[in-house]
C-alpha cells in the first residue's frame, strides 16, 4: 500500500451528538464525501473501479461517540496541514468536525490497528452504592453466543465517580454515574464498549449496587493510544 | 411543546430501532429556513431509504423554500419498528428539519408514487394524528394535498385528501401554499379555502363534485359533476415550461444512510414520446423538454462539488434520447477523469448506439445489462408500439457481449392486450436465440460465463394510456402464462423471474377503480395492510377480506374490458393527451400499426401541446442513430 509518491495525512475529528448514531459504514461513506466536497487532491486507486485512497480508524458501535477519531487520507500533492484543515472543516457537519491533521510516514501501521488501547467514558443515569465488574461478557453474534473474558480486554480499573445532571429550566438534579475504562483491541477480537457497559450495569443491579432504573445515557471514546 | 422537546422524546427510541440514521436529520444540504412562519411538509409515504432520493421531494421542498415567508420540510414514513414504538408511547410523527409534529404544519403534501403506496398514505395520516377523511378535519388541521403519478386517477384516494395537485409541481405547489397562506390570513374557513383553490389551474378538490350514474357519465363525459358553477368540470395537468432553462443543479440533501438512488441525480430531460401504449409516464410528461448540454455539464460539476457524491446519474425516462447525449457524456468523462466519479444513465436504448453509450458511461466496468423488449414477437411489439425488432436486440447483444459484458437481463410483460400463447412461446424463443448469439460472440473459454435471465412483469392497465380500457388477466391466468414461458425455455443457463400476480392485481384495482375503491383501501388498511410494496409485508388476506365485507367486485374492476372511448372514472383529469388520441392509439394497436416518436419525426397529434399551450423544447434537433429502435437498456442501477 505504501506509495512513496503520495502524502499520507492523518485527520482527527469528533463523532458526537446525533451523528453517534451512524454505523461505521455510514461514517466511512460520509467521510469520503467530506473529502470530495473539501476539494483536496486525494489519490485514487488504479483498477477497474477507481476509488478514493482513504483508510478509516477502528470502528465504533452505533450510538458510541468519539472525541478523537481518525482517518488517513492519501494525497497526490503536499498541502500544509494548516491550509487543509479549514477546507475539511468547511465540508463537514458540526457533529463530525475535524480538529487537527498532520502528515504521517507512508509506512506507518494502518490507522485501524495502530491504536489498540481505547479509553471510554460512559454516563449512566442513576447513582451507585457499589460497582460490580463482571468476569465475562456474553455477546451474540448472529445466532452464536460468545463468552468473552473481561480480563483479556480490560486494561486497568473501571473508575466510577458520581455527578449530577441539572435540568436548565426546572433546576431539578438527577444523580449520574460516570464510568471510565480502557479496553484493548486484540487481533483475535474486541470487547464492544457498549456491551461491556451493559454487562457492568446488569451485574451491578443484580448485586444490589444500583436500582434497576439505572440507564446508560451516553458512551464516548475519549482517546485511542498505541500499546 | 417545542421541537427540542419532541426530539428529546424521540432520541431515546433511536437506540433500539433499526437504522437510526434515517431519523436524525442534520444531513449535508438539509436546512431549516429561518423566519418563515407558514409551513409546508413534503411527506413521502415510505421509509427514508425509499423516499429520500425522490425527485418530487427535492423539487418541491426547494420550490416552496424559495418563496419568502414559506418554509418547507421533509418527512418520511418511519419503518414498522419505529411506527410501533411511536404508537405505543403516543408520540407524534414529526418532520425531519424542525422535528415538528406533522399535524402542526399548515400544509402537508403527500406524494402518491405508485398504486401500492395507498395504505401507507393512510398510515401517514393516522400516525400524524389526522382524521383519515378530509371532511372530518378541523379548521386548525393542515390542508392535505396529494400529487404524483397516482393523482392521474385520484378517485380511489378521494376522501383522504383535501385536494390534489395534478401534473408538475414546480410552480403549482408554491402557488398553492402561498394562496392558502393568504386565505388563512384573511380568516377563511377550510371550505372557503378549498373552493378558492379549485380555481387554480391544476387543482382538483374532490369534495366539490358529486358522482353521477353510468348513463349520465357516458353522455356527459365525466363520472363527476361539479357542485358549484365556478368549479371546473375538467382539470388539466400543469406543465413546468421553464424546465429547460432552469438550472440542472438542484440543491439536494446528501443522506448518511444508504438509500435508493444514492448519488447525484441530475434530470437532463423530461418526458418521453416514444409512445409505448402501456406506459403512463409516456403520456403524463408531454411535451418533451431538454436541458442544454452546457446547463447539464455545469450543473453536474457544481452538484458534485456541493455534495461530494462519487456518482452522478443523468436521469429521465429515456436519457439516451437527449439530442446532445454524446456530447454531454464526452464532456463529463473528460472533466471527471482521475476523480473516480462514475457517470450513469438509468435508461439506454438497445442498439449499437445504446451499447456505445453504455461503454461511455460504464468505462471498464461491465456488470449486467438490462434490455426491455417487453414482448416476445414482432406482432405483439407492434401492438404495444415498442418499436424494436429482433435484429435490434441481436445486434445489441452482439455489441454488448463482444465489448465484454457477460450478463444480461431481459424484461417482458405478460397479459398484454391481444396477447396469445404464441407470443409467450416467443419470449422463450427470443431469449434462447439471444443466448445463442451472446455465446457465439464470446471467446470459447468464456462461454460458460454467459448468463441470461428474464423477468416477467404482469401487465397493469394504467389510467390515461391507450390500454386503459383493457382489463387485466386473472392471477390464475397469469400463473398459467408464466408456466408456459417457463416450460418453453429449454436452456438451463436462462433463469426466469416473475412478479407476484397478487400484488399486480391490487395495482390494477387501484389503477382503474373509481370512488367505490376508497372504502376498500381504508378497510384493508384497518385490517393491517401497509407497506404493500414490500414483499414481506404484502397482506393479501387483508385486501381480500376487505373486498368481501364490502361486497366490492374487485375482479370486475381489475379485469373488465371496455370499448375504447368508454368514459373511465378519471376522465375529468387530463394529461393534455386527448381521449380521441388514446382511442385512436387503441385501434392502431388492434391493427398492429405503430406510431412514431414526435421528437424524432413530426407531430402525431396527441393533443398535448395545443391543450397545454406548450411545445416540445429540445436542445437541438433529434436524429435517429443508424438502425435505431425504441428498445431500452437499463443499467443495473435502474432496476433497484
Ligand atoms: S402534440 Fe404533437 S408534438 Fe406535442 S407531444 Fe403530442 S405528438 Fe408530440
Amino acid at each position: 500500500m505504501a506509495d512513496p509518491r503520495l502524502f499520507r495525512l492523518r485527520v482527527s475529528f469528533v463523532k458526537q451528538g446525533r451523528l453517534t448514531l451512524l454505523s461505521h459504514l455510514e461514517l466511512a461513506r460520509t467521510l469520503e464525501r467530506i473529502v470530495r466536497r473539501a476539494g483536496v487532491p486525494f489519490a485514487v486507486t488504479n483498477g477497474f473501479s477507481p476509488h478514493m485512497r482513504i483508510a478509516f480508524g477502528s470502528a465504533l458501535p452505533v450510538g458510541v461517540g468519539g472525541r478523537e477519531e481518525l482517518f488517513d487520507l492519501f494525497l497526490t500533492n503536499y498541502i500544509a496541514p494548516a491550509k487543509i484543515l479549514p477546507l475539511l472543516q468547511g465540508a463537514s457537519p458540526l457533529d463530525l468536525m475535524p480538529f487537527a491533521c498532520e502528515y504521517v510516514e507512508p509506512q506507518a501501521p494502518a490507522v485501524s490497528v495502530a491504536f489498540p488501547l481505547s479509553t471510554y467514558e460512559a454516563v449512566l443515569e442513576g447513582g451507585l452504592t457499589s460497582l460490580v465488574i463482571p468476569e465475562v461478557v456474553q455477546v451474540k453474534r448472529g445466532k452464536k453466543e460468545k463468552v468473552l473474558m473481561v480480563a483479556e480486554y480490560l486494561r486497568g480499573d473501571v473508575e466510577a465517580r458520581s455527578a449530577e445532571d441539572v435540568e436548565e429550566t426546572s433546576g431539578t438534579a438527577t444523580p449520574q454515574t460516570i464510568l471510565r475504562f480502557c479496553l484493548e483491541a486484540k487481533p483475535s477480537g474486541t470487547l464492544r464498549p457498549d456491551k461491556f457497559v451493559e454487562a457492568i450495569m446488569a451485574s451491578t443491579i443484580s448485586a444490589g449496587g444500583a436500582s434497576s432504573e439505572l440507564r446508560s445515557m451516553a458512551l464516548t471514546r475519549l482517546n485511542q493510544r498505541a500499546l | 411543546m417545542n421541537s427540542q422537546s419532541h426530539w428529546t422524546q424521540l432520541a431515546p427510541l433511536l437506540r433500539d430501532v433499526e437504522r437510526p440514521s434515517r431519523y436524525i436529520n442534520h444531513e449535508w444540504g438539509a436546512s431549516l429556513k429561518p423566519g418563515a412562519d407558514f409551513s409546508f411538509c413534503m411527506v413521502y409515504p415510505d421509509t427514508y431509504e425509499i423516499g429520500q432520493a425522490n425527485q418530487a421531494v427535492r423539487i418541491l421542498t426547494n420550490a416552496v423554500n424559495a418563496v419568502p415567508g414559506l418554509r418547507a420540510e421533509r418527512a418520511f414514513l418511519p419503518a414498522v419498528d419505529m411506527i410501533d414504538q411511536l404508537r405505543e408511547r403516543k408520540l407524534p410523527f414529526c418532520s425531519l428539519e424542525s422535528c415538528t409534529p406533522l399535524r402542526e404544519f399548515d400544509v402537508l403534501g403527500i406524494t402518491m408514487p405508485h398504486e401500492l403506496a395507498a395504505t401507507n398514505i393512510l398510515e401517514v395520516l393516522d400516525l400524524a394524528g389526522l382524521a383519515l377523511h378530509a371532511k372530518d378535519r378541523s379548521e386548525e388541521d393542515p390542508i392535505v394535498v396529494g400529487g404524483g403519478p397516482c393523482a392521474y386517477n385520484p378517485e380511489p384516494y378521494w376522501p383522504f385528501f383535501d385536494l390534489f395537485s395534478i401534473g408538475e409541481g414546480e410552480e403549482l405547489t408554491p402557488e398553492l401554499v402561498l394562496r392558502i397562506k393568504e386565505l388563512r390570513g384573511e380568516g377563511a374557513s377550510r371550505r372557503q379555502i378549498l373552493r378558492e383553490l379549485s380555481h387554480i389551474p391544476g387543482v382538483y378538490v374532490p369534495s366539490l363534485y358529486k358522482p353521477v350514474d353510468e348513463m349520465t357519465a357516458q353522455v356527459s363525459g365525466s363520472w363527476l359533476e361539479p357542485l358549484e358553477e365556478d368549479v371546473p368540470r375538467r382539470i388539466k395537468k400543469r406543465v413546468f415550461n421553464g424546465f429547460s432553462a432552469s438550472s440542472a443543479w438542484e440543491p439536494c440533501v446528501v443522506p448518511y444512510t444508504e438509500v435508493v438512488h444514492d448519488r447525484l441525480n441530475v434530470e437532463i430531460l423530461r418526458g418521453c414520446a416514444r409512445g409505448c401504449r402501456f406506459c403512463q409516464a409516456g403520456m403524463m410528461y408531454r411535451p418533451i423538454r431538454e436541458r442544454s448540454a452546457d446547463n447539464i455539464v455545469e450543473g453536474v460539476l457544481e452538484g458534485l462539488r456541493a455534495t461530494g457524491y462519487d456518482e452522478v446519474s443523468l436521469t429521465s425516462l429515456s436519457s439516451t434520447d437527449h439530442s446532445q447525449i454524446a456530447e454531454i457524456l464526452t464532456r463529463l468523462n473528460s472533466a471527471l477523469e482521475g476523480t473516480g466519479i462514475r457517470v450513469s444513465i438509468p435508461s439506454q436504448r438497445l442498439d449499437s448506439f445504446g451499447v456505445e453509450m453504455a461503454e461511455l458511461v460504464a468505462g471498464q466496468k461491465k456488470g449486467g445489462l438490462t434490455f426491455a423488449p417487453e414482448a416476445g414477437t414482432q406482432r405483439l411489439r407492434d401492438i404495444i408500439n415498442k418499436n424494436v425488432t429482433e435484429e435490434n436486440l441481436f445486434s445489441a447483444i452482439d455489441a454488448a457481449f463482444s465489448a465484454g459484458w457477460r450478463r444480461c437481463k431481459l424484461y417482458f410483460m405478460v397479459g398484454l392486450p391481444e396477447e396469445t400463447d404464441e407470443d409467450l412461446k416467443g419470449i422463450a424463443s427470443l431469449t434462447q436465440r439471444a443466448f445463442d448469439r451472446a455465446r457465439s460472440v464470446v471467446p470459447p473459454e468464456q462461454r460458460n460465463k454467459v448468463q441470461m435471465s428474464i423477468s416477467c412483469a404482469v401487465f397493469v392497465p394504467k389510467a390515461q394510456t391507450p390500454f386503459q380500457w383493457d382489463g387485466q388477466i386473472s392471477p390464475a391466468e397469469v400463473q398459467r402464462k408464466i408456466d408456459l414461458v417457463r416450460r418453453s425455455i429449454k436452456y438451463r443457463g436462462i433463469t426466469v423471474n416473475w412478479h407476484d400476480p397478487k400484488t399486480s392485481f391490487v395495482e390494477a384495482v387501484m389503477s382503474r377503480g373509481g370512488r367505490e375503491v376508497a372504502p376498500w383501501v381504508e378497510r384493508a388498511w384497518r385490517k393491517g395492510a401497509r407497506f404493500d410494496a414490500w414483499t414481506e409485508y404484502f397482506n393479501e388476506e387483508a385486501w381480500r377480506n376487505a373486498a368481501e365485507e364490502l361486497g366490492l367486485d374487485i375482479e370486475d374492476i381489475a379485469q373488465r374490458s371496455f370499448e375504447p372511448g368508454y368514459v373511465m372514472p378519471w376522465n375529468h383529469i387530463s394529461t393534455g393527451v386527448s381521449t380521441r388520441y388514446l382511442v385512436m392509439e387503441r385501434y392502431r394497436a388492434e391493427m398492429g400499426q405503430t406510431t412514431p416518436d414526435c421528437t424524432f419525426t413530426a407531430c402525431t397529434a396527441c393533443g398535448a401541446c395545443k391543450s397545454l399551450d406548450s411545445q416540445n423544447d429540445l436542445a437541438q434537433g433529434r436524429v435517429l442513430p443508424k438502425g435505431d429502435t425504441s428498445l431500452f437498456v437499463d443499467d443495473e442501477e435502474a432496476d433497484s
